[in-house]
């Protein structure tokens, strides 16, 4: 925080703010001294507004004669020239004062999403030639070893080598539990070792790491501009000249049209009420502002907004359409069922299969060798590909696969079996079915969408016809698209737009469907930082595999939009509101009018900042229940 | 080739809007994208580095506020 004297501006306002007060306290002892009165005043409209008449002469030469400056130092100059001389020093004030406050809520909500860049690291510590170096982060190359110790963020995307350590990946994900690192572990830029020492191999040079990917999209997010903030730009081109030019026709146009010079002073009096209110800054600032926030809100929690006009596709989406692996489902394998002969137990049956599949790299193989990892690996074994293998185990020779193999061996499998089956010494013992496990926050983040106004939900996937529905059944998903090929994703897409007639929100993971995230309205790509063609089609990005994410990103579009629009609304009303009463003299008819006028402009662009803030410091409202 | 710099201690939009103007009407920049909130000013030149930061300092210098500029 400054220092009170070293702020120039506070001190300006007080100053101001002191004359003016000293100005009433004159007039009223000297009972409108005609000379001492405007003396004091006008020393304090000098002090309060000599940087603005600064600046609109500037202007002048500029030939911008419509600058905010020069209206301003025409409404008080103009209050002061009519004898209204307190009104002339408060237009100057509270304009001063508006100013003032608007900066103060800029460089604070600058400053609430600056934090976000802080997660760049800027050095990195490298092993070289087995000596510990540092290097600035830039300077990593692919392949070096990065040393992280506790405390230190990691600077480059890399993978573990060795060691063990927590990390914290809160400046990524918004995740706040931490993630346990060991060999084969893959670490993103900006996370921070939290104890332990690792070693890892960079595999991305710091300018295309994560953190740097992140950094890059919420600065250039505010390029991509909403409807409202269009509306704005578009809006605020003809607003001014409008004002300016009715302010013009109201101080002339009646004087002239009733012969009378001597009505216009009060009709002057009323168009420099519409010079006070000529400046859409309430909507200039707040509305961008809001969506400032919106985006730096979502980045904080892993949300990666390409831009405003992603809040306007995520909110309006009525249909929301997923990929099912790697999505819905974990796009792990793991054991769902074992169905073992009488006389079997379930966990023999398991250590036998794990056993035999111990050396094979196949996901299948890893979810069941996942099943019983302890089960001594099997001496010998035959892959019979397609069909499944063959292994020769303490227990007897076992074999592991489906009917075809089955057959081939001579065993014969009961009807209604079905999965992958085991065989002992030509004796059928069991099937093993294996299966993509839903993520567990499936559910209460469909719940949630429907809360939110999605009317239906709908799963794409390339598997067959029965596991499609059976997860779609299980996660409460309402319509199944199975066996697409990934280009046919695209065309199913399209179908369910055409059919559903709503805007639709798309979620996959950007690797095999990124003209699809591109096709949807809102585009949402999971996990997707990693991946250039993700973030090129996604309109948002998670940074962390949790759907339970796409519930909050849409709370924050539709907050934020709300936010917008309210502005919009209470600004423009507030404004159109004062020129009519201006106009048709009901202000100038009470003593002060001109002060209404300046408390609803000031006080118009304060409220819709302060509304606009919301956005920036509600990430306690949206954080995940 | 394409640019960015950030630009500190711009206080509104309209200032922004100015700066903008007047970087754009320099001969070899074009496609000047300034946001004001995110400080991030984002320019196509055919120049260099050096010769891109005077014209964008000199523009500053012109619209008289005080205004930092830094690559990015």
């Amino acid at each position: 925080m400054k220092k009170l004297w070293n702020d120039k501006n506070l001190l300006q306002i007080l100053a101001g703010g002191i004359l003016l007060i000293a100005g009433f306290l004159v007039e009223h002892l000297t009972d409108g001294h005609p000379i001492a009165t405007p003396i004091v005043f006008g020393i304090a409209l000098a002090t309060t507004g000599c940087s603005v008449f600064w600046r609109a002469i500037r202007g002048i030469f500029r030939g911008q004669l419509l600058d905010e400056a020069f209206l301003m130092a025409i409404a008080s100059i103009g209050a002061f020239f009519i004898g209204e001389y307190a009104e002339g020093v408060a237009v100057m004030l509270f304009y001063l004062v508006g100013e003032y406050c608007e900066s103060r809520a800029v460089r604070r909500s600058r400053a609430e999403i600056k934090s976000l860049m802080e997660m760049c690291p800027d050095r990195a510590l490298v092993l070289k030639d087995g000596n510990e170096e540092e290097v600035a982060a830039e300077e990593v190359e692919i392949g070096d070893t990065v040393i992280l110790r506790p405390g230190a963020r990691v600077p480059v995307d890399a993978v573990v080598l060795s060691g063990d350590a927590d990390i914290n990946t809160a400046a990524l994900t918004g995740e706040s539990l931490p993630l346990s690192a060991h060999a084969g572990t893959s670490l993103k830029s900006g996370m921070i070792v939290l104890n332990g020492v690792l070693y890892a191999k960079a595999e991305r040079t710091a300018e295309t790491s994560a953190s740097a990917r992140i950094l890059t999209l919420v600065q250039d997010a505010s390029e991509r501009k909403s409807k409202q903030e269009n509306f704005i730009t578009a809006f605020s081109r003809f607003y001014t000249p409008i004002v300016v030019g009715l302010a013009v026709l109201v101080a002339f146009l009646p004087p002239i049209i009733l012969r009378d010079a001597s009505v216009l002073r009060d009709w002057v009096y009323r168009a420099l009420m519409f010079l006070v209110v000529s400046c859409p800054c309430a909507l200039v600032i707040s509305v961008p502002l809001a969506f400032f926030g919106g985006i730096g809100c979502a980045a904080k929690q892993g949300i990666l907004f390409k831009g405003g006009c992603s809040f306007d596709a995520l909110a309006s989406a009525k249909v929301a359409v997923f990929d099912k692996t790697g999505t819905l489902t974990k796009g792990e394998f793991s054991v769902t069922e074992v169905t073992p002969v009488r006389g079997v137990t379930k966990e023999e049956l398991l250590r036998l299969v794990s056993a035999a599949e111990a050396h094979s790299t196949h996901p299948i193989a890893r979810a069941l060798r996942a099943a019983a990892p302890d089960a001594p690996p099997a001496k010998s074994v035959k892959d019979v590909p397609g069909k499944g293998l063959l292994a020769v185990l303490p227990q007897g020779k076992v074999a592991v696969g489906n009917a075809a193999l089955m057959a081939d061996i001579g065993v014969a499998v009961p009807a209604d079996a079905s999965g992958i089956f085991v065989a002992k010494d030509g004796g059928y013992l069991g099937s093993v079915t294996i299966a993509d496990t839903l993520r567990e926050e499936v559910v209460p983040m469909l719940a949630d969408l429907k809360r939110s106004g999605i009317r239906k939900t709908v799963m794409l996937t390339g598997d067959h016809e029965t596991p499609a529905r059976a997860i779609a059944k299980q996660a409460g998903i309402d319509e199944v698209h199975a066996g697409l090929l990934p280009e046919e994703k695209y065309a199913a897409l399209e179908e369910i737009m055409e059919t559903e007639g709503a805007k639709a929100l798309y979620v996959g993971d950007g690797i095999n469907d990124a003209p699809v995230l591109a096709r949807a309205d809102a585009g949402i790509a999971m996990g997707g930082i990693g991946s250039d063609a993700a973030i090129e089609a996604a309109d948002v990005i998670l940074t962390s595999d949790q759907p339970a994410k796409i519930p909050i990103a849409r709370k924050i579009a539709k907050m934020t939009l709300r936010i917008a629009k309210e502005n919009i609304v209470f600004a423009l009303a507030v404004k159109i509101a004062v020129m009519a009463l201006a106009a048709s003299g009901v202000l100038s008819r009470f003593p002060g009018g001109m002060w209404v006028a300046v408390f609803a402009d000031v006080g118009v662009s304060l409220l819709a900042v302060l509304n606009a803030l919301r956005t920036v410091f509600s990430r306690k409202k949206t954080a995940p229940r | 080739m394409t640019y960015k710099m950030t630009v500190s201690g711009l206080d509104c939009p309209n200032c922004a809007k100015k700066l903008a103007t007047l970087i754009e009407k320099n001969e070899g920049i074009s496609g000047v994208r300034l946001n004001f909130l995110s400080e991030s000013l984002t320019l196509d030149s055919d120049l260099d580095f050096d010769a891109v930061l005077a014209a964008v300092k000199k523009a500053v210098a012109e619209l008289g506020e005080k205004v930092t500029v830094k690559r990015r």
